[in-house]
């Protein structure tokens, strides 16, 4: 009798504790779900956006996302057209299923709100105001000139980050050029619009007329990999 | 207790079951069988036994068609107390009958025991390798996921190669042309019924040819087998310096039986059960399928060879393999048993081991495949990314979303169907880079067509960075010579084939 009842309080525990084994499936959580019933904004932006944009959006080949400035300055709805249908002019390629990619309305929304909800800071530009989203009007490259030289030219005329090189200047559009001079890149160390210039924030018409000069250094036919015969 | 044993009584008059069982178990075996290399037979028997249990068990929840297979299997992980167990234990008891099946093969051959009298032993054994198998890939289809739809899907075209029968031959296997609602019952018959009575009835037949020709003899060099005088010489090896198979030769089979349980718990405890992977839905492509471990081998082989001998191999390769098993005790039914007198099989077995552990091995990481999603999932290593220039860094923007990681790994992650680029810049000069980007060569294909100018050189700016720090990227010494001491003039350059812009 007392080894019937030992044996049966063992196996009583055992049944138990069988579902916290290692092996028991995690209630609640499908193994593999469906790809388009995912919309968890770690995993989509895993899986989608950090090839280019980097882990949790920083230190990426392509323009870092998680950059409070960025956040602050660009409306959801830009945000939401560029990872829908791509930015023309560069690298960028839609990733809604209307335009030919992967993701539906559910998880273009969930991309969105997690990038606002994970890198969007309220005092991201502490007070300053941010020039807007789209250029107004074509800009100035005269004027521009001026504004790369005493804005730009101290870092970026040494070969190591050159970007009048007609190379890159092919691989980003205007829109591209104007958001990394308003957002800069400061996981790598590069300034934003107010720091560029000693002293002062560009003011809208500088990083116009900026972007200007820099599109009209564009060559017609670039990428060539040798310099021309003398 | 008497009720008990006149009850006995009244059975065994009418069975009498009571002289065969004691004969049974008690006939004589040599006294080296009683060796733990002797154990693999009866646990591969036991492991059936768990299969049949494990199976009733499953049978009594999952329902066999191709809208609620998937379902049933969430319901035994999820909602079923111990139904994820039950799973675990029959997908693990699955893979250790495989894999003892094997392993008692192996052994019979290297001990010779299929040589005469045990022939037709073998020959059946030969049979239940194929049934285990057929089993395998039956449960296999009946975890009806995303593994399990394509799985079927190549197993449906692979038997549709087969000339002239081809098509009746799927429309029979799937119920109709494509994976339908008949497919999956028809698996479940098969993996249900008719497979295990077979099985059953073919395990029963070797058992009893086992019985009645005796355990092998532990082989001894310079003792071959001679039709003429093999049964007296074994009757004299039982009789003079034999032991009862019970208890004698029985303990150890059930310690090791008892063994392999309790490893096939402890596996299901710790890894859980098999899946159910991905819905079996076929417009879901975001999936890479791969069979069970115990035909990682084929799916190796398969991505190995050249498409043109797909086909032979599928339909040649199958009926050299067992006719090769079922012809051998007619070939070899006499001469040596031991090892040390047997060479050729030994090397036969040793290979055949060897192929079947690096093809499987290879299947587990499937070097031959790109890996789909690494260009848009995995990251350029920020240390990489901070010391470049901004061309350099729109090449690795281009290297990300022309997908060149899919083939291509950098700090280990990417595809493997191309070299690793780490340190690509110190074994390609910038030209040699420029050149394989837009003709390709080797297995790669041309990207020429697909690249811009600018696109392609921004890509080989980033790539020339690749190098360990400390040593210097590949150049071309011609042109450093160049650069050094002026380019040749128009008229001096004898070489036709050398560009005026590239001598500059």
């Amino acid at each position: 009798m007392k080894v019937s009842l030992l044996a049966g309080a063992a196996l009583l525990l055992f049944t138990a504790g069988c579902n916290r084994l290692p092996g028991a499936p995690k209630a609640g959580v499908e193994e593999v779900p469906r790809p388009d019933s995912i919309t968890s904004f770690k995993t989509l932006y895993g899986q989608n956006c950090a090839g280019c944009h980097g882990d949790n959006g920083r230190n990426g080949a392509a323009f870092a996302l998680n950059n409070p400035v960025y956040q602050a300055w660009i409306d959801d709805a830009s945000l939401r057209r560029i990872i829908e249908n791509g930015e023309p002019g560069t690298q960028m390629p839609a990733f809604g299923t209307k335009a030919g990619g992967m993701l539906n309305d559910a998880q273009l929304d969930a991309l969105v709100h997690g990038m606002r909800s994970e890198w969007s800071k309220s005092d991201a530009v502490s007070g300053q105001t941010l020039p807007p989203y789209a250029a107004a009007k074509t800009g100035d490259a005269a004027a521009g000139k001026a504004v790369y030289e005493s804005a730009c030219a101290r870092c970026h005329s040494d070969a190591g980050n050159k970007i009048t090189d007609p190379t890159y200047l092919a691989l980003v559009n205007d829109q591209t050029l104007r958001t990394i001079i308003v957002a800069g890149r400061p996981d790598l160390g590069h300034p934003d619009w107010r720091s560029t210039a000693s002293g002062h924030p560009l003011s809208d018409d500088d990083i116009t007329n900026l972007t200007a000069w820099l599109a009209s250094q564009r060559v017609s036919a670039p990428g060539q990999p040798y310099a021309e015969p003398q | 207790m008497r009720w008990l044993t006149e009850s006995y009584k009244w059975v065994e008059r009418r069975v009498q079951l009571e002289a065969p069982v004691k004969d049974a178990m008690l006939h004589p075996v040599p006294k080296n069988t009683a060796s733990w290399w002797y154990v693999f037979g009866s646990a591969a028997m036991t492991l059936l036994m768990l299969q049949v249990a494990t199976g009733i068990l499953l049978a009594l929840i999952y329902v066999p068609s191709a809208g609620d297979a998937w379902n049933t299997l969430q319901l035994l992980n999820h909602e079923i107390p111990l139904g994820w167990f039950i799973r675990a234990m029959h997908g693990w008891g699955s893979n250790f009958m495989v894999a003892v099946v094997l392993i008692h093969m192996m052994q019979v051959f290297m001990f010779g025991a299929y040589k005469f009298p045990r022939e037709l032993t073998w020959v059946v054994g030969v049979l239940l390798l194929l049934m285990t198998l057929g089993m395998a890939f039956t449960g296999q289809v009946l975890r009806f996921d995303q593994d399990a739809y394509w799985g079927l899907g190549i197993g449906a075209s692979i038997s549709s190669r087969v000339p002239i029968v081809g098509g009746p031959l799927v429309n029979l296997l799937l119920g109709g042309p494509i994976i339908g609602g008949a497919t999956l019952t028809r698996f479940f018959a098969l993996h249900v019924f008719v497979i295990p009575g077979a099985l059953l009835a073919f395990v029963g037949l070797h058992v009893w040819m086992v019985l009645k020709l005796g355990v092998n003899e532990w082989p001894m060099p310079g003792r071959p087998v001679n039709r003429k005088t093999y049964d007296a010489e074994y009757h004299k090896l039982t009789h003079d310096d034999g032991i009862p198979f019970v208890p004698g030769a029985l303990w150890k089979d059930l310690v090791f039986s008892a063994g392999i349980i309790v490893a096939v718990a402890v596996c299901a405890a710790i890894f859980g059960p098999y899946g159910p992977t991905g819905q079996p839905d076929p417009t879901i492509i975001q999936t890479a399928p791969k069979p069970d471990f115990f035909f990682l081998w084929i799916y190796a082989v398969l991505s190995y060879l050249p498409p043109s001998l797909e086909t032979p191999f599928l339909l040649i390769a199958p009926v050299i393999g067992i006719g090769f098993l079922l012809v051998l005790p007619f070939w070899a039914g006499e001469g040596e048993k031991s090892w040390h007198r047997r060479p050729v099989a030994v090397i036969v077995l040793v290979t055949v081991a060897v192929l079947w552990g690096v093809f499987t091995h290879l299947a587990t990481f499937t070097p031959w495949s790109p890996k789909m999603d690494a260009w848009s999932g995995s990251t350029v290593p920020a240390k990489i990314v901070h010391n470049l220039s901004p061309v350099e860094r729109q090449g690795a923007v281009i290297f990300q979303s022309k997908q060149c990681r899919n083939c291509h790994s950098i700090g280990g992650v990417g595809g493997e169907r191309g070299p690793a680029l780490d340190n690509v810049a110190s074994r390609m000069t910038e030209d040699q880079l420029i050149r394989q980007v837009i003709q390709g060569g080797g297995n790669m294909p041309a990207y020429g067509k697909n690249l811009a100018p600018s696109e392609v050189t921004a890509l080989v700016r980033f790539l020339g960075t690749l190098h360990p720090a400390g040593q210097p990227a590949a150049s071309d010494a011609s042109r450093t010579a160049a650069a050094q001491f002026g380019a040749p003039s128009q008229t001096q350059s004898s070489s036709p084939t050398t560009s005026p812009q590239k001598t500059q």
